[in-house]
């Protein structure tokens, strides 16, 4: 397992390497402070999502809805926000929170007590709740604050962590990091499982936490580490822990993997997967937030497109469209190159055309490089 | 004899952790059936894709000759060139075509661009009449019977022309009737100087078919001989490397308190033939083994599975297990309450493929391991590992993908896996089907134990002595319907057979 992943991860990562290398040629603003600042911000938002998704994608389905979703949840905030009687945004948020995460369950249950395939609820509900979100601001642009005041919905993505924070934060992931290698290496040798050698576990973190020291103190030069970033780094620690270390976890696997043993194995095939699309409504919400809080409004153009992003995330992150393969460093890496991609070509002012044919050619492009590596290695 | 068409020499195959193959030599002369015997994990299955370019040339060491020539394939397609047709345990067919359309997949004929169904029909014909198999060309395959199936598999093989065939345990799922008509075309093929590579667990039939045995034990040949030369047990004995004095354990139960209930039930399977299973009755006892027989298609599997998961729907009638009625129960609610199911196909309902010996044995007890809403992987594996030697599954770890074992350990994987519930009642269906002698006797030798511990087992079966040698009482299903639950002191494989056939 773990050399199979090492040779896909590998290349993934030059794949990055190579595009932040482009793009600095191009500009060399693109590794600057106030740059890097906002990849992390973008990055945080379409990792999120695609995070969520990828529970979806291990049981074996799909949801093409979450883009109008994240609209939609964005809307209703910053509707409710700014209307006449205004709630305040903690109110609106749940609010909003809480309708997408049934409109997530109804889908859910649809799919599984009613057979109807996930693809086609979720198309439907991709147009049905972009109706909605379109009538719920009515064409206009919606501010995500009243009057200019900040709320916790803005502060989202623009509360920074001052240069102490961020080190401290920087320090408990770093350390956290360490003793789970540590933990996961005793865990395998107990087990008579193959460890690999020390040298590389410790070189895979040390790179790991080297470049976050260096995303810190560049980002520190601008604002200090953006919120959103901690809330992506929580939002991974949460489903690397549901996917890899709870039951709901491995049932996902398992029924992705073969479906019809994992039923006969005892598991609530049913029950499971109308979780997985609630946690995933849940996650659209807190991208829906993000989304206006970084645009500053709710407008029509709202997550468009954010479903095809996060499910390419996913699939150039490895995870298998069949289901039962996949994991979370995989997506992370896979985002991180959807959006270094965009941000580059935002600040090499390309347009919305050039933009949409790049991103479509690296999708293939990563899709038949993993394709030609696995064949390498049966 | 004919010349040697197919030779292997000094054949070693490695996989990381385990020597598949060592040193094997082995010859196939034309029009000869050449029986390959061994326990699971022997080698044989290696051998056959060693042969065929699954695992191509250069990842073996040694030689493979084709004829005169070596033979260098690098890939399935090279073999089938050679003339080289493997037919697997698992088919390779396409259910929603038809019968013609599958044994001329890949080789259609045409007239110009287009497919010339007519005489792909009249062909199919031709071939199907030539070895007398009573089958629609325009039939879906979906439709047919297993055992058709591997029929349809065979045909198409030779449809291309093919001068040696490989079989890999191909009446494994099979009935006695389809199992002649199959040794019948191979008599057939001998005739006419095609020659074949026969595996089979079942050693009447390969004693009935072949012209010489080769036994293979932990990828070593260990003989090769005239199969008039040998006897059944000379071959067992060979293999396990020890003689198995008893198959079946001496069993001696008594009867003890009703653990599970039947009554009178009735179910609609919901399926297209309208089939049903009818008025079934009978008690399971505490330390019982009760065996279920019948053709197939008689409901034995429908049956388990309706009481298990509730597959099918309820007409009329009680299932009542330790005294709770239980009805529209799903799987996690049977094994919740100390029912479990170890299914038939294994690749299908059994295991999930792609994951370890370590994520299938715990799956369906995941629960019992969770501390603070996580899974304790420290005394999940505990457990595993437990299971794992118990069972003694070969294989190099617990990490090992379930995909890449034989037969006969996925299967104790799968019963590793259902063990672990801590069950009160088994169902075991077709538990030794498609594996070796030696591993056979290890499942009769738990299954003894099991009862002692005063669990109880369901278990279906094909194979009569089996049924007779392992149940306490028979319950013979014949076409849906109960035919009579026989006492063990009162059958035989004649009794059993007339309740069999008594509603068909």
């Amino acid at each position: 397992m773990s050399k199979e992943f090492s040779i896909r991860d590998f290349a993934l990562v030059i794949s990055l390497a190579v595009v932040w290398i482009f793009f600095y040629c191009m500009d060399p603003h693109f590794i600057g402070s106030r740059n890097l600042t906002n990849l992390a911000i973008e990055f945080s938002m379409a990792s999120i999502l695609a995070l969520g998704m990828l529970l979806i994608i291990l049981s074996g389905e799909i949801d093409l809805s979450v883009g109008s979703g994240v609209g939609l949840a964005g809307g209703i905030t910053c509707v409710l926000i700014t209307q006449e009687s205004s709630v305040a945004a903690p109110f609106a948020m749940i609010i909003a929170a809480l309708v997408v995460i049934v409109l997530w369950f109804a889908m859910g249950k649809l799919i599984t007590s009613q057979r109807v395939p996930s693809f086609i609820i979720t198309l439907g509900g991709m147009l049905v709740f972009r109706g909605a979100f379109e009538k719920t601001i009515q064409n206009d642009t919606i501010a995500v604050t009243k009057g200019g005041e900040e709320n916790l919905l803005s502060i989202l993505t623009t509360h920074y962590f001052p240069g102490w924070q961020s080190l401290l934060i920087f320090a408990l992931v770093a350390a956290l990091l360490y003793v789970s290698m540590l933990k996961k290496r005793q865990r395998e040798k107990e087990f008579g499982f193959e460890v690999e050698e020390f040298e590389k576990s410790y070189l895979k973190v040390f790179v790991v936490i080297q470049s976050l020291l260096l995303m810190t103190l560049v980002m520190n030069q601008n604002k200090g580490v953006p919120l959103s970033f901690l809330i992506l780094g929580i939002t991974a620690l949460f489903i690397h822990t549901l996917t890899k270390h709870t039951a709901f976890g491995r049932h996902l696997y398992a029924i992705g993997g073969n479906k019809e043993a994992a039923e006969i194995s005892g598991i609530n095939v049913k029950k499971t997967v109308t979780m997985a699309f609630v946690i995933l409504g849940g996650i659209v919400a807190i991208t829906g937030f993000l989304q206006v809080a970084y645009q500053g409004s709710s407008t029509n153009t709202i997550g468009e497109y954010m479903e095809l992003d996060a499910i390419a995330a996913c699939v150039i992150g490895g995870v298998s469209l069949s289901g039962g393969r996949g994991s979370v460093g995989g997506v992370l890496i896979g985002s991180l190159l959807m959006a270094s991609l965009l941000n580059g070509m935002t600040l090499l002012a390309m347009g919305s055309a050039d933009k949409f044919i790049a991103r479509g050619a690296v999708l293939v492009l990563a899709v038949w490089m993993d394709v030609y590596l696995n064949k390498g290695r049966k | 004899m004919g010349a040697e068409v197919l030779s292997v020499k000094n054949l070693t195959k490695r996989f990381p952790g385990v020597l598949a193959l060592h040193d094997l030599t082995f010859s196939l002369r034309k029009g000869e059936v050449h029986a390959l015997c061994g326990e699971n994990g022997a080698g044989k299955s290696t051998l056959i894709k060693c042969i065929s370019g699954i695992w191509p040339h250069g990842s073996y060491e040694g030689e493979i000759k084709i004829g005169e020539s070596e033979a260098k394939f690098l890939g399935i397609e090279d073999s089938e060139k050679a003339g080289i047709a493997v037919i697997y345990q698992e088919l390779a067919l396409v259910g929603e075509m038809t019968v013609a359309e599958n044994i001329f997949l890949g080789k259609e004929p045409k007239k110009g661009f287009l497919v010339d169904w007519h005489t792909m029909y009249a062909e199919c014909r031709k071939l199907l009449d030539q070895y007398e198999l009573d089958l629609n060309p325009n039939a879906l395959l979906k439709d047919l019977g297993i055992g058709q199936q591997q029929l349809v598999e065979i045909v198409k093989a030779l449809a291309k022309n093919s001068t040696v065939l490989l079989l890999d345990e191909p009446t494994a799922a099979l009935t006695d009737k389809e199992v002649e008509k199959l040794l019948k075309i191979i008599n057939q093929l001998r005739s006419k100087g095609i020659s074949c590579l026969y595996i089979s667990h079942r050693l009447d039939e390969v004693m009935e078919i072949s012209d010489r045995i080769t036994v293979l034990r932990d990828g070593e040949s260990i003989k090769t001989e005239l199969t008039s030369k040998m006897t059944e047990s000379d071959v067992i004995r060979n293999m396990v490397g020890r003689e198995i004095q008893q198959l079946f354990p001496e069993r001696n139960s008594k009867p003890e308190e009703v653990l599970l209930s039947v009554n009178d039930l009735s179910v609609d399977l919901q399926n297209e033939n309208n089939f049903a299973l009818e008025n079934i009755c009978f008690d399971l006892h505490k330390g019982e083994v009760l065996g279920i027989g019948g053709l197939m298609g008689a409901g034995r599997s429908e049956l388990l599975m309706h009481l298990f998961c509730s597959q099918g729907k309820r007409v009329s009638g009680e299932f009542k297990f330790k005294a709770k009625s239980l009805l529209g129960n799903t799987a996690g609610e049977s094994i919740e309450n100390g029912l479990i199911m170890v299914t038939e196909d294994r690749k299908k309902l059994g295991l999930i493929l792609d994951e370890s010996i370590a994520f299938n044995l715990s799956l369906s007890h995941l629960k019992a391991f969770i501390k603070n809403g996580l899974v304790d992987r420290h005394s999940e594996m505990l457990e595993n590992r437990k299971y794992f030697e118990a069972l003694s599954v070969k294989a190099p770890g617990l990490q090992s993908t379930v995909g890449g074992l034989s037969g006969g350990n996925q299967q104790k994987v799968v019963l590793g896996k259902a063990l672990m519930t801590s069950p009160e009642v088994i169902f075991l269906d077709e538990p030794t089907r498609g594996i070796d002698i030696g591993a056979k006797a290890e499942i009769y030798e738990l299954v003894d134990d099991l009862t002692k511990e005063g669990k109880a087992v369901i278990l279906v079966s094909s194979e009569l002595p089996e049924l007779l040698g392992m149940s306490d009482r028979i319950l013979m299903l014949s076409a849906g319907k109960q035919a009579e639950i026989i006492d063990k002191q009162d059958a035989t494989e004649e009794n059993l057979l007339r309740a069999a056939m008594k509603y068909s």
